[in-house]
């Protein structure tokens, strides 16, 4: 099944004006959709939806106190959403939407809706770098960094979901869906693709307590690594709480760096995520600070090497 | 301010109904939470105890509450935490707590902190 990704995820908040802040600060480009609901988009359209908790026009929550309450996939074309309402219309009820879009419940409860993708496709570069014996990316005079250069999110990249039961989650996305798993975190989860998308994931699960069910992290696609690492540095300045990073992890070889949010999830900036094809072998490591990451490090105010008795380098 | 003691703030810095982090020294590596409910102050490490270590819980700075200000919440996995206790009465840490720390106040109204606080890195235990 040619399943892209996720194109939305959407939240029911309690803080509205919080977040709606928060968003916005991250790098996200507001749409009012209607009286009481927003979309934050990244470059290509994808991104996050919030409304009011109390919203009636939000899909049920779920039992926890997780504010997410659905998630949006894209996909090719109108002939995959025909294949999956086929299969899911085997043992569930689908609710076919005047757009075409689809939506669902799987099998742990988790609010789903496929559509036809809302991507927009992006042209622009990746992040540029020279290094010996390699061709120059960048042309004479060229330069790496700026104060002012961009550093906004481009695409929604991939969704991390606790749930309280890894078979049934993992047997629905790939024995229904069509996802492969990638690689595993024993004692955490798998990660997932979909098929029609050669990220190292779109989905990573972890085994957690039924009353803990709902999103952990939500992350986007930076340029590349100055990019995140000029985002985040951004985002820590205007006040906001690192929990995690930056730093780069081992499987999908990712960059990363996580914040706290309002929406009681994590919110990541990643970049220069490893592709994979079908020829893909998963791998497995023990979940843990070794498995996690290649290296870690930590956000500190702006400092030089000046001043000293010695006379330094200091003006 | 007594030997051994870390100055964190004036009373009337922390408005009834609020929260506030002060980090105990410029290099420490985590806040000290200070809530006013009902003109008592109660402070904690900010440490959620969720995860190994303890993490931080704001989603920005001084943003410690729930929307409605009735708990101390981790803004990381949405756990809520009692002001008086630090219990946490919701989400994934269910019977730990946050690490409180004792406040001296001085006749002028300073607030200060036990100086080991500035060390601290994790919760306790
Ligand atoms: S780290 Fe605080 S609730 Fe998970
Ligand atoms: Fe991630």
């Amino acid at each position: 099944m040619r399943i892209i990704g996720p194109d939305y995820l959407v939240f029911g908040v309690d803080d509205l004006e919080g977040s709606k802040t928060y968003l916005e600060d991250f790098g996200l480009k507001p749409v009012q959709l209607d009286d009481t609901g927003w979309l934050y988009e990244a470059l290509d359209g994808t991104g996050v939806i919030i409304r009011p908790k109390s919203d009636p026009s939000l899909p049920a929550p779920l039992e926890t106190k997780n504010m997410l309450r659905q998630q949006v996939y894209g996909v090719e074309d109108a002939s995959v959403l025909d294949e999956i309402e086929a299969e899911m219309s085997k043992d569930r009820r689908v609710t076919r939407l005047s757009d075409g879009s689809l939506e669902f419940k799987d099998d742990l409860g988790f609010e789903l809706r496929f559509q036809v993708t809302i991507r927009r496709e992006l042209s622009m570069p990746a992040e540029k770098i020279n290094a010996p014996g390699a061709p120059a990316q960048r042309a004479p005079n060229e330069l790496g960094v700026t104060d002012d250069m961009a550093a906004l999110p481009r695409s929604l990249s991939h969704v991390v979901l606790f749930v309280p039961d890894m078979e049934k989650v993992v047997s629905f996305f790939c024995d229904r869906l069509g996802f492969v798993v990638t690689d595993v975190l024993t004692g955490a989860g798998p990660f997932l693709r979909p098929q029609a998308n050669d990220d190292h994931h779109t989905h990573f699960f972890i085994r957690t307590p039924a009353y803990m069910q709902g999103c952990e992290h939500l992350a986007f696609h930076m340029g590349g690594p100055t990019e995140l690492m000029v985002a985040g540095d951004r985002f820590v300045r205007k006040g906001y709480q690192s929990f995690w990073g930056p730093g780069r992890h081992k499987f999908g070889s990712n960059w990363f760096w996580y914040f706290n949010s309002p929406l009681g999830v994590h919110f990541e900036y990643d970049a220069d995520m490893d592709k994979h094809d079908d020829t893909w072998v998963a791998r497995e490591a023990p979940n843990g600070p070794e498995a996690s990451q290649i290296f870690l490090l930590q956000w500190r105010e702006k400092w030089a090497p000046s001043g000293g008795p010695e006379g330094g380098s200091g003006a | 301010m007594s030997a051994g003691q870390l100055r964190l703030c004036h009373r009337d810095d922390i408005p009834e109904g609020a929260a506030r982090g002060f980090l105990p020294l410029p290099d420490a590596p985590r806040n000290v939470i200070v809530v006013n409910r009902g003109g008592q102050l109660h402070a904690y490490m900010d440490s959620c105890p969720h995860y190994r270590g303890g993490t931080p819980m704001a989603w920005r700075k001084d943003a410690y509450l729930d929307a409605e200000g009735a708990h101390i919440a981790c803004h990381a996995h949405g756990a809520l935490f009692d002001i008086e206790t630090g219990a946490c009465v919701s989400g994934p840490c269910l019977g730990r707590k946050l690490t409180r720390v004792p406040l001296s106040e001085a006749p002028d109204g300073s607030i200060s902190v036990p100086a080991q606080v500035a060390g601290r890195a994790a919760r306790e235990s």
